[in-house]
C-alpha cells in the first residue's frame, strides 16, 4: 500500500520504530539522518555522534538501550534506501510517513535530507547492484616467436592477455591468462567492436 | 527429571567444599565466593574456551594442586551444560545438587548461577551443531539480452540470482555463494512451488502435529 515499500505493506517493525522516532526531537532526527546517509553512502557512521544524539532521548521512563539506538538507525536506513530504491519523490515520502504516524516536522526534515542526497543514493545503489565477476583490469603483451621445437622458423606474432576479475566472494580476485594467435585476435577484436557499437547505439 | 551425577563428578565438585583451616564463618564466606568465582570462570570457559593460566592462578591463591582446580571447574561446567541441556526445573536442580552434600548457601548460589545463565548456555550449545548451509541473503538482477555474437535483435529476459549462504561450525561461520540464472517462466514456477511449500504449514495435518509438539 505504500510506494516507498514498493507498493507492499509496511513491515511491522518499521511501524513500531516510527513511533519511537517520533520521541526524538526533529532537529536531532535530522542530524541522525545525516549520519545514516553517510553510512549508506559508504562513508562510515560515527557511532559516538549517534550515541550523543540519542543520549538524552528517553523512551517512556527508561533511557535508551543500545538495542533502541540500533533500531532507530535501522529504521532510518530502511526508509531512506527503500525510498531511493523505488524512486519515490520527497512529497510522496513525506505524506506516506505522516500517514504512518511520523510528526510533520520530522517527516519534512527527513525528506529534505533525502532530497538532497537522492541522486547520490541512487548512484551508490546502482554501483552495489549484483554484478557477476567484474573485470578489473586487462594487460597485454605482444611477442614474436622466432622458432620452436616443432618448426625451425616460425616468425609469428603472439598476443598474451591477462584479465583480472573480481571473484565470487567480495575482496577476492581471479586472474586469467590467455595467449591468442593473430587471426583469432583479429576476430575477437572485430566482434568486441561490434558489441561496443551496439552498446553505444543504446546509450 | 533429576540429574544423576557420577561418582567422579561428585568427587570433582567436592573440591568446592574443601576446608582450609580458619574460623567457621569466614570459611563459609570463602566457599560461597569461591563457588561464585568458579561459576564465573566456568561460564567464561563455556563461552570462549579454557585458559590454563587461570587454573594456575587460582591454584596458587587457594594452595591446592592445579588438577583439583581444573576438575572443580570442569565439574561445574558439566553440571551447567547437563542441567541446561535437559532444561530441568529449579526444584529438580536443587534435588540433584543436594546429592552432592553441599551446604544450603552453596546450593542456593549454584541455583542462582544456573537460573541466570541457563539461556546463554543453551544458545552456546545450540551453536555446536554442525548443520546445513543456511540462507543469508539473496541478490538479484533483471537483464534483457539484446544481441549475441550469432544473433542480433533478440529480446531474452533473464534473472540473475546470487544466493548467499552461511554455515556455522566450531571455528565460526563460513560464507558461500551460489550464482544462478533463470528465465522469468522458471522463476514464476519456483515462486509458486515455494508458496505451496509455505501453505503446507497451514494444512490440518501439519497443525495437528504442531499442536502435539507444543
Amino acid at each position: 500500500r505504500f510506494r516507498f515499500c514498493g507498493d507492499l505493506d509496511c513491515p511491522d517493525w518499521v511501524l513500531a520504530e516510527i513511533s519511537t522516532l517520533a520521541k526524538i526531537s526533529s532537529v536531532k532526527m535530522k542530524l541522525l539522518c545525516a549520519q545514516v546517509l553517510k553510512d549508506i553512502l559508504g562513508e562510515g557512521i560515527d557511532y559516538d555522534k549517534v550515541g550523543k544524539l540519542t543520549a538524552d532521548a528517553k523512551f517512556g521512563t527508561c533511557p535508551l538501550k543500545s538495542g533502541d539506538i540500533k533500531a532507530t538507525v535501522a529504521v532510518l536506513s530502511f526508509i531512506l534506501s527503500s525510498a531511493a530504491k523505488h524512486d519515490v519523490d520527497s512529497e510522496s515520502l513525506s505524506s506516506e510517513l505522516q500517514q504512518l504516524g511520523l510528526p510533520k516536522e520530522h517527516a519534512t526534515g527527513l525528506c529534505k535530507s533525502y532530497e538532497d542526497k537522492h541522486s547520490a543514493l541512487q548512484d551508490k545503489l546502482r554501483d552495489t547492484s549484483l554484478r557477476l565477476r567484474r573485470l578489473d583490469s586487462v594487460s597485454w603483451r605482444v611477442d614474436y616467436t622466432l622458432s620452436s621445437s616443432e618448426l625451425r622458423e616460425v616468425n609469428e606474432p603472439l598476443v598474451h592477455l591477462k584479465l583480472q576479475t573480481q571473484g565470487a566472494e567480495p575482496g577476492s580476485s581471479d586472474t586469467t591468462v590467455v595467449s591468442i594467435s593473430p587471426d583469432k585476435f583479429r576476430v575477437l577484436l572485430t566482434e568486441l567492436k561490434q558489441a561496443q557499437a551496439m552498446m553505444n547505439a543504446l546509450q | 527429571m533429576l540429574l544423576v551425577l557420577s561418582e567422579d563428578h561428585k568427587e570433582h565438585l567436592s573440591f568446592l567444599t574443601k576446608t582450609d583451616g580458619s574460623g567457621k564463618n569466614s570459611l563459609r564466606l570463602l566457599r560461597v565466593e569461591v563457588v561464585e568465582e568458579f561459576g564465573r570462570i566456568a561460564l567464561d570457559f563455556l563461552r570462549k574456551g579454557t585458559n590454563p593460566k587461570i587454573y594456575e592462578g587460582a591454584a596458587r591463591k587457594l594452595c591446592v594442586p592445579v588438577e583439583m582446580v581444573q576438575h572443580g571447574v570442569e565439574g561445574l561446567m558439566f553440571l551447567m551444560t547437563e542441567s541446561s541441556k535437559h532444561m530441568i526445573s529449579e526444584v529438580d536442580f536443587m534435588d540433584s545438587v543436594l546429592a552432592l552434600g553441599f551446604g544450603e548457601e552453596l546450593n542456593q548460589s549454584l541455583l542462582q548461577l544456573y537460573v541466570q545463565h541457563k539461556h546463554q548456555v543453551r544458545s552456546i550449545l545450540s551453536q555446536l551443531l554442525c548443520n546445513q548451509p543456511a540462507y543469508h541473503n539473496l541478490e538479484w538482477r533483471l537483464d534483457v539480452q539484446l544481441a549475441s555474437r550469432s544473433v542480433r535483435h533478440q529480446i531474452v529476459p533473464m534473472v540473475t540470482i546470487r544466493l548467499l549462504l552461511t554455515r556455522s561450525s566450531d571455528v565460526g561461520s563460513t560464507k558461500s555463494c551460489m550464482d544462478l540464472q533463470t528465465d522469468p517462466i522458471s522463476l514464476l514456477h519456483m515462486i509458486s512451488t515455494l508458496e505451496a511449500a509455505l501453505a503446507a504449514v497451514k494444512t490440518s495435518h501439519a497443525r495437528r502435529i504442531l499442536r502435539n509438539i507444543k
